[in-house]
């Protein structure tokens, strides 16, 4: 039976050789192989923690030990937990602060900076250049800026003979003191997103705008700013995205002190998981920010795609 | 006849009033910068008895051959470059591959597994980072460079940039190298690789970036002092802010550590800017 | 080296859609094939069948009588040269040729060889260590030409080569592929939608049309015996004249009358055609310009376009109905004028309902 059914394709001229490469566009297992290393990496470092983490949140974890189920105990104690919620709140609080005001700041400095001239171009490189540090760097900086004593800030009171307010220590400034750093470091990436998109507006536009004797706030309010509406509510998510996961300034400024008021969500993840081992409880405050955080990057897929839709 | 007039003197006003606005800015910029590299160059005992000092001499470079004297900055700085660079490298070697392998290659479940990869780009490090951590901790894989190392190349950014790439390339290339007898690999290796230099350049720059900031991992994973990276180890040396070493020996390390980033920003600004625009509008 | 090709009831579609219905062709060695046909109509995908690039639902397609079509693109024996003559942009012209050729293990004294005699060929041995950036589009051309030679292939395939090149520097690489055919004497098939050059290189064109093979002929046959309205219409500019009309099969040749009454007696044997409604078709330099009233129709200049050797004469007639005629290139006639339009029996056409063609019997 099985030699009949071979007969005729052996009959057929160089079938014996009957690759299925005659298709070159044809799905071969063969071609999984370039693909393979990295979903290797990305199942078992990505795709298994993420699932591994959802199961630690409904169990009772430390280190080493899986622990017992527990179903939404972890959840419940987290909304039973002042702490917790008040890091809710903080990170809301930071994301208040910093995220509107980069998207402004950023497009100020973008419409300033959209020429094409060298002082322009110097002053783009400078605004960016703190992006390139790392937070441990920014907060040194900063923590020099605003400590008393030897301070920058205390330095220039004091040559009016005032005192600074105590950016770090008082607890209603201490997270406007982060922000304030944060706002220093992450100024560079909305500018430079703004940027791009003021390029690719047609200078034709301009051109006609100026022949109908347009002034210049009737052009920006007619013309740039809604061109680059989408660029806005990008930069906006992409900020919240960011900011949400607010964690290096608070730990190395203020400890998330004073009395919790500057710990953020990741702090007190960080607190819970690897400071006090309580791994169930700090997996589920991570799902928590992870669903906040896929809210916003929803929000980005779609406005990304609505590409189209506006006019 | 005088409209014309007056809004050029118009004009001229706001461009003096915006100038002004952004020069404040770039001294709120800079000025932080100044005062850490001043602090860095002046000896401690004079600093605490008056930070107007700071303006004038005497100045000393005490602060960073105290620096450079503390042994463990060394072995900070050479993690840091085995971990980023490592890491950029992995990183460059599976982008490609899996970039080339999803642009013009076709395999069952292809489709579904880029989805996938893509809605991995959503997923926040911390949502991942205790489970990750525990499979660490059974696999001995913390205070280790490949545990310092692994956990970046799970991220799906490279693959995306490196697949949008590959596919911007004209297949024809392809086509004409399969009439040339030229294999898959073959094809990848010799025909399209090298058109993909730019985009090596920019994921490399933004990975090593990153890598060389990052610090949330690093600081879980690697505890001994050995294993620290410069960033985590920088950040250690500042718990006692104000007492130790003094404020001139915690600048001159803070410059120590961030000048090279800056001047390695300034060779490759291009790339860098590319990366980042690029990564904000997946 | 040279092969011929047999293509065999093809078929061949994308998704639901049929892009080739049961198509079969025979190539013979050396002979220079032109695909021609409006785009879409199938004939670059049946090239991309030949090279391999393309997947043949069922049929076969052999060289030299060797099944090919489940072979992978390199092991076929073919070489192509793209629309956008896909150059390796990173390696210098030398290696693009030498690709392949190092790709099946070919010793380097052999591959040099090959290299500067086809840079001698195409004159273009100062172009070997640049790199495709470096070069015009024309040279670019020369060397995705240069890449196919080297293989020393059973069959050139062409892909809309020329497109690419502005006007001038496509007439010249025109006649150099035609002096390069005579040359290598090799089969080569070309793919383009331009009569003109379907006209001047192929020894037969294939005209294509709606997935299917509307004619294969030399080019003369194509263009005075054109087997179907379709490529009576498509090939030859200006397009053939087309009128509907009705016969008269009372005589051994029939005679065509349009609306208005105007007849044209032709030589096309009155006994083969049937009585459906006809479409009477004629290319304009078969109508001659006459004085008024001593043709076989009247008609009003409306457009004169002046060729030089000979002038179109766009006239209307009383029907409505738009002729174009020629007339000497010094023709006196201008626009408003009343002439006379002379139909040349000889060179008429008829073209059925199912727009199957019939000529005058052959001299």
């Amino acid at each position: 039976m099985a030699d009949r059914l071979t007969m005729p394709q052996t009959a057929m001229p160089a079938a014996g050789v009957r690759t299925p490469s005659a298709d070159i566009y044809a799905p071969q297992w063969r071609n999984f192989m370039f693909v393979a290393p990295f979903l290797f990496f990305f199942t078992t470092l990505l795709v298994f923690p993420l699932l591994w983490g959802m199961w630690l949140s409904f169990h009772k974890a430390d280190t080493f030990s899986s622990g017992n189920f527990i179903g939404l105990g972890n959840y419940v104690r987290l909304f039973h937990d002042k702490v917790f919620l008040q890091s809710v709140w903080n990170t809301f609080y930071f994301v208040l602060l910093t995220v509107p005001t980069l998207a402004l700041l950023g497009l100020f400095l973008a419409l300033c900076l959209n020429r094409r001239t060298r002082t322009a171009a110097v002053l783009r490189t400078l605004f960016f250049s703190s992006s390139v540090l790392s937070v441990t760097i920014v907060t040194l900086i900063w923590r020099i800026v605003f400590i008393p004593n030897v301070g920058l800030l205390s330095t220039i009171y004091g040559w009016f003979g005032a005192t600074a307010p105590a950016f770090i220590s008082d607890p209603s400034l201490a997270m406007i003191g982060i922000a304030i750093a944060t706002i220093w470091w992450c100024i560079g990436l909305p500018m430079m997103l703004f940027l791009s998109a003021l390029q690719q507006i047609p200078q034709d536009i301009y051109e006609a705008a100026a022949l109908d004797n347009a002034s210049r706030w009737q052009t920006l309010r007619s013309i740039t700013l809604p061109s680059i509406k989408r660029t806005f509510i990008l930069v906006v998510i992409i900020q919240i995205v960011l900011q949400f996961q607010l964690f290096g300034q608070a730990w190395l400024m203020t400890r998330g002190g004073p009395n919790n008021l500057t710990k953020p969500i990741v702090l007190y993840i960080y607190d819970t998981a690897f400071r006090r081992w309580d791994l169930g409880l700090g997996a589920a405050a991570s799902e928590i920010l992870f669903i906040l955080i896929l809210i916003a990057a929803m929000a980005q897929y779609l406005v990304t795609r609505s590409r189209g839709d506006q006019t | 006849m005088s409209a014309p007039a007056v809004s050029i003197k118009g004009r001229a006003f706001g461009d003096h009033l915006l100038l002004a606005l952004v020069i404040l800015l770039s001294i709120v910029m800079i000025a932080p910068v100044l005062w850490v590299i001043g602090l860095s160059l002046k000896d401690n005992a004079e600093l605490m008895a008056d930070p107007n000092s700071v303006f004038h001499a005497p100045y000393t470079l005490k602060n960073y051959i105290n620096t450079v004297g503390t042994s463990s900055v060394f072995i900070w700085v050479r993690n840091s470059i085995i971990v980023s660079g490592g890491l950029t490298l992995g990183t460059l070697i599976l982008s490609s591959l899996a970039g080339y392998g999803f642009a013009r290659l076709n395999f069952p479940g292809r489709d579904v597994l880029f989805v996938i990869v893509l809605f991995g780009l959503a997923v926040p490090e911390q949502a991942v980072l205790v489970a990750r951590h525990q499979i660490f901790s059974v696999l001995k894989f913390h205070n280790t460079y490949q545990g310092l190392i692994l956990p970046g190349l799970s991220a799906p950014f490279g693959v995306f940039l490196m697949t949008q790439y590959f596919k911007a390339i004209p297949k024809e290339l392809d086509e004409a190298a399969m009439l040339d007898n030229a294999g898959r690999f073959r094809i990848f290796w010799k025909v399209l690789l090298p058109l993909t230099l730019p985009a090596q350049a920019t994921l490399g720059i933004f990975t090593f970036l990153g890598a060389w900031n990052d610090y949330f991992w690093p600081l879980i994973s690697a505890t001994k002092k050995d294993m620290f990276t410069l960033t985590v180890g920088m950040a250690s040396t500042q718990t006692n802010f104000a007492q130790s070493e003094g404020i001139g020996f915690l600048m001159a390390q803070a410059v120590f550590a961030g000048a090279p980033i800056l001047i390695f920003y300034l060779f490759f600004q291009k790339y860098i800017v590319t990366a980042v625009s690029g990564a904000a509008v997946k | 080296m040279t092969a011929d090709i047999e293509i065999r009831n093809v078929n061949k579609h994308f998704g639901a859609m049929a892009v080739l219905e049961d198509l079969s062709l025979s190539i013979k060695a050396r002979e220079f094939i032109v695909f021609l046909g409006p785009s879409g109509c199938g004939k670059s995908t049946l090239l991309r069948m030949i090279a391999g690039l393309e997947t043949v639902d069922s049929g076969e397609i052999a060289i030299n009588n060797e099944r090919i079509d489940h072979l992978p693109p390199g092991k076929r024996g073919v070489a192509m040269v793209f629309q956008s003559y896909a150059l390796y942009p990173h390696m210098t012209v030398r290696d693009n040729l030498a690709f392949g050729l190092e790709n099946i293990g070919m010793s380097r004294e052999v591959i040099d060889a090959r290299i500067n005699e086809a840079a001698r060929i195409l004159e273009m041995p100062h172009l070997l260590e640049r790199k495709p950036g470096q070069l015009s589009g024309g040279q670019r051309q020369r060397v995705a030409i240069g890449r196919a030679i080297v293989k020393e292939p059973k069959a050139f395939l062409f892909d809309e080569p020329l497109s690419n090149l502005d006007a001038a520097l496509r007439t010249r690489t025109r006649l150099e592929l035609a002096q390069l055919h005579q040359r290598l004497q090799s089969t080569m098939i070309f793919v383009t939608h331009d009569q003109v050059e379907a006209m001047t290189l192929a020894d037969r064109i294939v005209v294509m049309n709606n997935r299917r093979i509307e004619q294969i002929g030399s080019p003369m046959e194509i263009y005075e015996r054109p087997a179907t309205k379709f490529v009576a219409g498509f090939v030859g500019a200006p397009a053939m004249n087309f009128v509907e009309a009705t016969l008269d099969r009372s005589a051994e040749n029939a005679a065509a009358r349009f609306a208005d009454g105007v007849s044209v007696q032709t030589e096309i044997v009155s006994n083969q055609l049937s009585d459906c409604k006809h479409t009477f078709g004629i290319r304009s330099e078969d109508v001659r310009i006459v004085a008024a009233g001593q043709g076989n129709a009247d008609g009003v200049v409306e457009v004169l376009e002046r060729l030089g050797e000979r002038t179109l004469v766009y006239a209307r007639l009383g029907d409505g109905q738009q002729i174009v005629g020629s007339d000497a290139g010094n023709s006196r006639i201008a626009v408003g004028h009343k002439v006379g339009l002379a139909f040349d029996g000889q060179k008429s056409h008829l073209f059925d309902e199912s727009g199957r063609a019939w000529h005058a019997r052959e001299a």
